[in-house]
């Protein structure tokens, strides 16, 4: 065997690599020791308090009296996780061919839809729930509008990235023979990011599960509303089954979502 | 020349049928949808739109000409969502860190081994880091300690499926180059893994951080303190001037460390 080239040799990273790293982690240290003193996080509070943690977590046994009424809102949860993603879903593609350079119109075009997908993106999912409760009246109808935008930004962003890396060959093909945009997009785009893009919906409707289980909570509908009237009238038996339940539901179909994605890609 | 049929070749069998499958699949999943949206409890078109009149103009006003009085009090609460974050995410670098060793099979001798911290690692991921805040809340009372603890549990499970990826992913030749000069475990782990996975810890852990200041943002709306807290009682009295400053100031806030943690991360790893 020869002798390996010394050059080849990995070394750590040049110098100034090093020196990006070590500082990374020198800022963050300061902003953690600066984050404590601000915020009033009291580690003694919190080992003074275990005992009422702990009792607190003593009265949760859950009453399986409650499933009756868990069922219905449970269902509904999982409406407003669905009917969003397929509806972010729609709306989002087009979004992902105008944020994508190469499939896009035109600069302007490109930059706006990125820029409008960014502002969108920086809202957290909760948040819009919490807005449109108000505004689209209390139950289910703010939740999927709420879940719906959020999916049409996030699928739009990792879409368009996925499209961007794509082989230019088929799209070149379709435009040598004539192909206009919508065609380039239809037999030269969305066979290659299918499977992808698959992937990501299926992965957006794992965070939607999560987040329909808590936006009723702040009036958007689904069984995060009966979590607030349990806590309310103290019914930690009530509580107990409903925790139970949305652990077993969201972990089912984290389940069947990465083995469906893993079949996938 | 007898032979005059199209120049185009009949689609393959295969197609065609993939065609069918899809087609099948597309109509059972609208006809999935128009279900639930018959069941669904929707409110009559009439409420909606006295809703969007009410509310949905004076809160788009607001983005013309916001409540400048309550600029400072959004700004410093937003702040405080920040520390927040950097705490959370920091207790859960720490606490995920032992644990993803745990759940990596290259280093513990066999994937299997590595199944009980999967396990464990899978089981604290399913709870949503809100409904683990709302439980908190109703144990050790309102205030940011809750939303912290929330945070950094989440993302125990999040970062310790990172990590663990990352350390099943380094290359074993530095590992066995230090054994064959007679370096036992610990120097294999302190120059040849660390070194290793130590950029892309960084780097996760910044994107962790990304996600956890917009899970802070919203933490307050059940009461575990940040921004949300101020927003959700602005929210609840109709101030819609007041809320879209409070908008502006997050959306902003979030783009700027966004732009800036992606920056870093790309020269990191």
């Amino acid at each position: 065997m020869a002798p390996p080239d010394p050059a080849a040799v990995p070394r750590g990273g040049s110098f100034a690599s090093r020196l990006l790293n070590w500082s990374t982690w020198a800022v963050l240290a300061g902003l953690f020791v600066v984050s404590l003193r601000q915020t009033g996080f009291d580690v003694e509070a919190l080992t003074s308090g275990t005992q009422d943690f702990v009792r607190f977590f003593g009265r949760l046994v859950p009453d399986w009296t409650a499933l009756p009424q868990i069922w219905r809102p449970l269902l509904e949860t999982l409406q407003i996780a669905y009917l969003a993603t397929l509806m972010g879903t729609l709306l989002g593609l087009p979004l992902i061919f105008l944020a994508s350079y190469n499939t896009t119109i035109n600069g302007p075009i490109m930059w706006l839809a990125r820029s409008v997908l960014t502002v969108l993106r920086s809202i957290p999912d909760l948040l819009y729930a919490a807005i449109l409760a108000p505004i689209l009246a209390p139950g289910p109808l703010p939740g999927v509008v709420a879940l719906t935008v959020f999916t049409m930004a996030v699928l739009a962003k990792l879409a368009s990235e996925t499209v961007e890396s794509i082989d230019p060959g088929p799209l070149e093909a379709l435009r040598a023979v004539g192909a206009g945009r919508n065609r380039v997009i239809v037999y030269g785009v969305l066979p290659q990011i299918a499977a992808t893009m698959t992937s990501f919906v299926l992965y957006i409707f794992e965070i939607n599960v999560r987040a329909s289980v808590v936006i009723g909570y702040v009036g958007a509908g689904g069984v995060g509303f009966l979590l607030l009237r349990y806590l309310n009238f103290f019914d930690w038996g009530g509580v107990a089954a409903l925790i139970v339940v949305i652990f077993a539901v969201v972990l089912l179909i984290d389940l069947l979502s990465v083995w469906a994605r893993s079949r996938l890609i | 020349m007898t032979t005059s049929t199209s120049p185009i070749p009949p689609t393959p069998g295969h197609v065609v049928r993939t065609r069918w499958l899809l087609g099948i699949a597309v109509v059972a999943m609208l006809a999935l949808a128009v279900l639930a949206l018959v069941t669904m409890n929707l409110p009559a078109w009439s409420r909606v739109q006295s809703g969007l009149e009410r509310n949905l103009v004076p809160l788009l006003r607001g983005f013309v000409n916001p409540a400048w009085h309550v600029f400072e009090l959004a700004s410093t609460s937003m702040l405080e969502t920040m520390f927040m974050a950097v705490i959370g995410t920091t207790i859960g670098g720490i606490l995920a860190f032992p644990l993803s060793f745990l759940a990596a099979g290259n280093l513990l001798g066999g994937s299997r081994l590595a199944l009980p911290g999967k396990g464990l690692l899978v089981g604290v991921r399913t709870f949503p880091e809100i409904l683990l805040a709302i439980i908190f809340v109703a144990a050790a009372g309102p205030g940011p300690t809750a939303g912290i603890m929330a945070m950094g549990i989440h993302s125990v499970g999040f970062l310790g499926k990172i990590f663990s990826d990352v350390i099943e992913g380094i290359d074993a030749g530095p590992n066995e180059a230090i054994r064959a000069a007679g370096g036992n475990a610990l120097h294999v782990f302190m120059f040849s893994v660390v070194p290793q996975v130590l950029p892309e810890f960084a780097s996760n852990l910044l994107y962790r951080f990304e996600i956890n200041l917009r899970a802070a943002a919203v933490l307050g709306l059940v009461g575990a303190g940040g921004i949300g807290l101020p927003l959700i009682q602005r929210l609840q009295f109709r101030r819609w001037d007041e809320v879209s400053m409070f908008l502006l100031v997050i959306v902003t806030f979030i783009i700027v460390v966004d732009t800036l943690s992606s920056s870093v991360r790309r020269r990191l790893v």
